[in-house]
């Protein structure tokens, strides 16, 4: 079987190969794994002219939403591994294993790069009775049960960092109200139907400077430089160390088995993309944090990611599986 | 105009279902029993989604709206086994006639062949085998409204907005490409 | 003053003023044509004009968005196809009056008053932006779940036939609803362990099987029939005509603006909510409803385009989106360097005057194109079954394909097709089938988070309702409408007014 899927996979790159020199000889297609307008959507909308530009090619992005972004991922796994179809995705399949919610996740797919990260904080409604993380906490101590935090649902930002907390300081009993986006429930938090979200910083940072919601803590190892006056949560609880800097992220990736070529030029084209001003000044006004890294670094980053995070979700009780099921070792081991 | 003249009765806007008031169509008890059969298994299935376990589950409204399919239908079932059947009326010529089960099954292969063969060759042999039967007319004027329209809707959905259908056996992406690169090297 | 020159910007640019001809022109055709969609057709404007600056940017999706909810319509009287959600209403009494050769008039009056509704809308997003947008996120979980309850209710006025039925109908589309993977906990629902389910059914799906391919399939059973013959002589409304529906036009845009600026409902539950109004206020219309009645043009049309400018109020002050469209806009914002969110108002407020006025003048150029072009339009009704046909399932079948590049969304529509195909036969309506797939989510989730936050208590639940005071009304207007609609409403007022008489 091994050895068919090995001769399957070699012919193919042997017939792509022959092909190659004009890569890319049609258009290219891009999944976008969020719907339109998300932050997902965004970046990838706006890192791809640039990128096609130097490409030389024409790339198609469509929008393939549903099952959590299980259809976009299993569409491209399952499309032909020739580089003419691309995953414009976020970190969420790498939590799909454990969550139960596929059995692909980016072990299947090449990174072509990974754009950039984002910083998560704490935020909270104007008339929250609490100013910062610790009297957060201090209030959530006195009102078991009471206060209103924000979710996207199993493996999303927010259980992530529920989960660190829980972790760090040993319970958090809140309530925990369920939305279908950090967008949702953001408008939520305004209006005053939950207290506490945890968001990604570009989300929350208009709100923030115009007063319509008040910042907790960073989810970082320092204050960013967006919201300086914002302390990190680790000068809080140095406890938080362990787990940080961590971040959702967005990337683009190809099916395995590609031919290297051609992951080379996508590489070196979205490399080259991701250093274009104008992007680089819009992820820096949303607070995210280029990395633009690819190859053994952006393989190395992931297989990082999901080790730190599968197993923060795992010790926190909250995944359908555990990690060791897959083979993702405990970070450190 | 209480009496509903048999060639009429089709139903054609939504404002004023076909059904027959107080009389039974052919096939409509069956049409009603299969809903309650198909409500029941659905609130079967709902009930499999997590139960009694509390009030926002996410089985809680799925099983409540079942449990409405479900009466509902039953009540219809009754009414609808109480009604005399409708005079001349038979279930091949007035419900399912040979024409349209003819298109439904067109439609199930041109759903079928849609991902092997491609968008373009099914498309046009639908369009061609479908304007053929229904307008009777020659070929060439056959062949010429059907593959114009399709033109013009692979124009507007592949070009302009660019959906990606099923290429299948066509090299469309490549054909475009050629047709770019002509362009952008005549720009340049 | 300054507000007054930024506001002026569109007029005084001839390019600009290009750009949102050219956009309303297309957002027509692209609304008519069921399975594209103003959402699709800006999301691919965000990549066609990334290098350009972001005036003429958003000056054409605003002329798409604000053609192409008209252009809904179209479709929806001469085929009975609505081309867009926010058109279905429309179909009610548009599609009967194409049936007797009165489309040319019917579309006259939906322009008129899509017209009249869009003015409504922009003149609110421009002079009360900031206190709706308040109202709006004052709406908790609680107050969309009784929301929806609302909307449910219409199923009552939308099932003429059978109001069981119309129950049973409503029922289902709830539970179409809920296919695939739960939003909020990510549990499959009616998926039967089947991948292809997970994703769920798109309802874009559902509404053109419903409406495009069961239509076609039953205008197979007399293809040989000629076309019904449109006048379309008198195509502007006479000025009479206009001002008796103005009161009806303008409440019925209210609550197309106000539905419109709440993040979470759009356009097609603010026209049906107008239909179901028109229905309630109006005592003697000159036609039944379903029949052709002009007040069951008038509301769903007003009120679709009104909430346009209600979509706009939230992500103007907030940067919150009202409707899909304006979350891809926000985002087309941002990609050209702009921060949407609430400063943007204070930062730039230019942005926001022009977009005011770039929305005005779509709505002019949409009275334009809609009142002129329409014999096109009628022609396409009067083309040979035996072409129409074909071609109606063909675009069924792209359409529904578009929606989410998915083949499963094609197979869910054939099904849908052949299935709306016996519920016509049958006696049972279609309307509610859609209102319930519009609707599920919003009910749905509303109430589990409702629920969820008030630590699964009931009874802390129905406190939460009865001391606020907008869900306190929204209860209120729920149990009328309900008891207003079972018998035993109508003998109560049967026996009252004999009362009086005596």
């Amino acid at each position: 079987m091994n050895k068919f899927i090995l001769g399957a996979i070699s012919a193919l790159t042997l017939s792509a190969g022959a092909a190659l020199a004009e890569y890319p000889e049609k258009e290219i297609q891009g999944i976008i794994q969020w719907g339109a307008g998300g932050s997902t959507d965004t970046v990838m909308r706006s890192v791809t002219p640039h990128a096609e530009e130097a490409l030389g090619g024409t790339i198609v992005m469509q929008n393939m939403t549903g099952g959590v972004g299980a259809i976009a991922l299993n569409h491209v796994a399952d499309s032909d591994a020739d580089g003419y179809t691309l995953l414009m995705g976020a970190e969420n399949p790498l939590l799909y294993k454990v969550m139960g919610l596929g059995d692909k996740d980016y072990s299947d797919f090449t990174p072509i790069s990974i754009l950039a990260r984002g910083t998560p904080m704490l935020v909270a409604n104007v008339d929250a009775p609490f100013n910062d993380y610790a009297e957060m906490m201090a209030y959530i101590k006195e009102n078991p049960g009471e206060v209103r935090f924000g979710a996207t649902g199993p493996g999303g930002l927010p259980s992530v960092v529920t989960g660190m907390i829980t972790s760090v300081e040993g319970g958090l009993d809140v309530i925990s109200v369920p939305y279908d986006g950090d967008g949702p429930a953001l408008t939520a938090l305004q209006g005053g139907a939950i207290d506490v979200m945890p968001a990604v910083l570009g989300a929350a940072i208009e709100g923030i400077r115009a007063g319509n919601m008040k910042p907790l803590a960073v989810f970082d190892v320092e204050a960013n430089a967006k919201l300086p006056d914002v302390p990190a949560v680790t000068s809080f609880n140095d406890g938080y160390s362990t787990y940080l800097p961590w971040g959702p992220f967005f990337g683009v990736f190809v099916a395995n088995g590609t031919p290297d070529d051609v992951v080379a030029k996508l590489g070196a084209a979205y490399a080259e993309g991701a250093k274009n001003d104008e992007f680089i000044k819009l992820m820096d006004d949303r607070g995210f944090t280029m990395m633009g890294i690819s190859g053994q670094e952006a393989q190395d980053f992931l297989t990082k990611w999901q080790q730190g995070t599968t197993w923060l979700l795992q010790d926190a009780g909250l995944t359908k599986a555990s990690p060791e099921d897959f083979g993702i070792a405990r970070p450190g081991e | 105009m209480d009496q509903i003249d048999p060639d009429h009765h089709d139903g054609t806007s939504d404002a004023t279902p076909g059904g027959v008031e107080a009389k039974r169509r052919p096939g409509e008890l069956g049409f009603a029993i299969f809903l309650l059969l198909a409500s029941l298994g659905l609130l079967w299935s709902a009930y499999g989604i997590s139960g009694f376990e509390a009030l926002s589950a996410p089985g809680t409204v799925p099983m409540a709206t079942t449990a409405v399919m479900v009466v509902t239908a039953l009540i219809v079932v009754v009414k609808t086994a109480r009604l005399p059947r409708i005079s001349g009326e038979t279930f091949s010529r007035d419900i399912l006639p040979v024409v349209v089960l003819v298109f439904a099954a067109f439609l199930v292969a041109f759903g079928v062949a849609l991902e092997p063969l491609g968008f373009l060759p099914t498309a046009a042999l639908f369009l061609i085998a479908a304007i053929k039967i229904l307008a009777r007319r020659s070929w060439l004027w056959t062949l010429a409204v059907s593959l114009c329209s399709l033109a013009l809707i692979w124009l507007i959905f592949r070009i302009v907005f660019t959906v990606l259908m099923p290429a299948g056996i066509v090299p469309e992406a490549e054909f475009i490409q050629f047709f770019r690169n002509l362009f952008s090297g005549a720009g340049e | 003053m300054t507000a007054l020159w930024d506001f002026l910007t569109v007029f005084t640019q001839p390019q600009l003023l290009l750009l949102v001809g050219l956009g309303t022109f297309a957002g027509v055709y692209v609304g008519a044509i069921p399975g594209l969609s103003v959402t699709m057709a800006v999301s691919i404007l965000i990549s066609f004009t990334f290098s350009w600056d972001v005036y003429p940017a958003i000056s054409l999706m605003i002329g798409i968005y604000m053609g192409g909810v008209y252009g809904g319509s179209r479709t929806a009287i001469l085929l009975n196809i609505p081309g867009a959600p926010s058109a279905i209403a429309t179909a009610l009494d548009g599609y009967p009056l194409a049936k007797r050769g009165e489309a040319g008039q019917a579309i006259g009056v939906t322009t008129v008053m899509s017209f009249i509704g869009g003015f409504v809308g922009i003149g609110v997003l421009a002079l009360a932006a900031p206190l709706v947008s308040d109202f709006a996120l004052r709406f908790q979980p609680r107050d969309y779940m009784l929301l929806a309850v609302l909307g449910i209710l219409l199923v009552g006025s939308l099932s003429q036939g059978s109001l069981v039925k119309g129950i049973f109908a409503g029922a289902l589309g709830i539970a179409i609803g809920a296919v695939g993977r739960d939003p909020l906990t990510f549990t499959e629902r009616f998926t039967f362990d089947l991948q292809i389910m997970t994703g769920g059914v798109s309802f874009i799906a559902v509404m053109i099987g419903m409406f495009g391919v069961s239509e076609a399939l039953l205008q197979l059973h007399h293809v040989d029939k000629d076309a019904v013959r449109q006048k379309i002589t008198r195509i502007v409304p006479s000025l009479s005509t206009v001002r008796k529906h103005l009161p009806l036009s303008l409440q019925t845009s209210t609550i197309g603006v106000v539905i419109g600026a709440l993040p979470g409902t759009g356009g097609d539950i603010a026209a049906l909510m107008a239909y179901d109004h028109a229905k309630r206020v109006t005592k003697n219309p000159e036609r039944a409803f379903g029949d052709g009645a002009m007040e069951g043009l008038v509301a769903p049309e007003t009120a679709n385009n009104a909430a346009v400018g209600g979509a706009f109020i939230p992500m103007m002050t907030l940067g919150i989106p009202g409707d899909a469209v304006t979350a891809i806009m926000i985002g087309a914002l941002f990609i050209h360097g702009l921060n949407p969110g609430p400063m943007l108002m204070i930062d730039q407020p230019d942005m926001f005057w022009f977009i005011v006025g770039a929305l005005v003048t779509a709505n002019i150029f949409m009275l334009i194109f809609g009142l002129t072009g329409i014999r096109l339009f009628t022609k396409i009704v009067e083309m040979p079954r035996s072409v129409l046909i074909p071609l109606i399932m063909l675009l069924s079948i792209v359409g529904a394909y578009a929606v989410n590049n998915s083949l499963t969304d094609v197979y869910w529509m054939l099904g849908f097709g052949v299935f709306g195909y016996f519920m016509r036969h049958y006696g049972y309506p279609l309307g509610p089938v859609i209102l319930g797939v519009i609707l599920s989510r919003l009910l749905d989730d509303n109430w589990r988070r409702a629920i969820i936050s008030e630590r699964e208590d009931f009874w802390r639940f129905m406190g939460g309702v009865v001391s606020s005071p907008l869900s306190l009304t929204l209860l209120i207007a729920v149990i009328l409408i309900f008891v207003s609609q079972t018998p035993l409403w109508s003998r109560g007022k049967a026996r009252l007014f004999r009362k009086k008489e005596s």
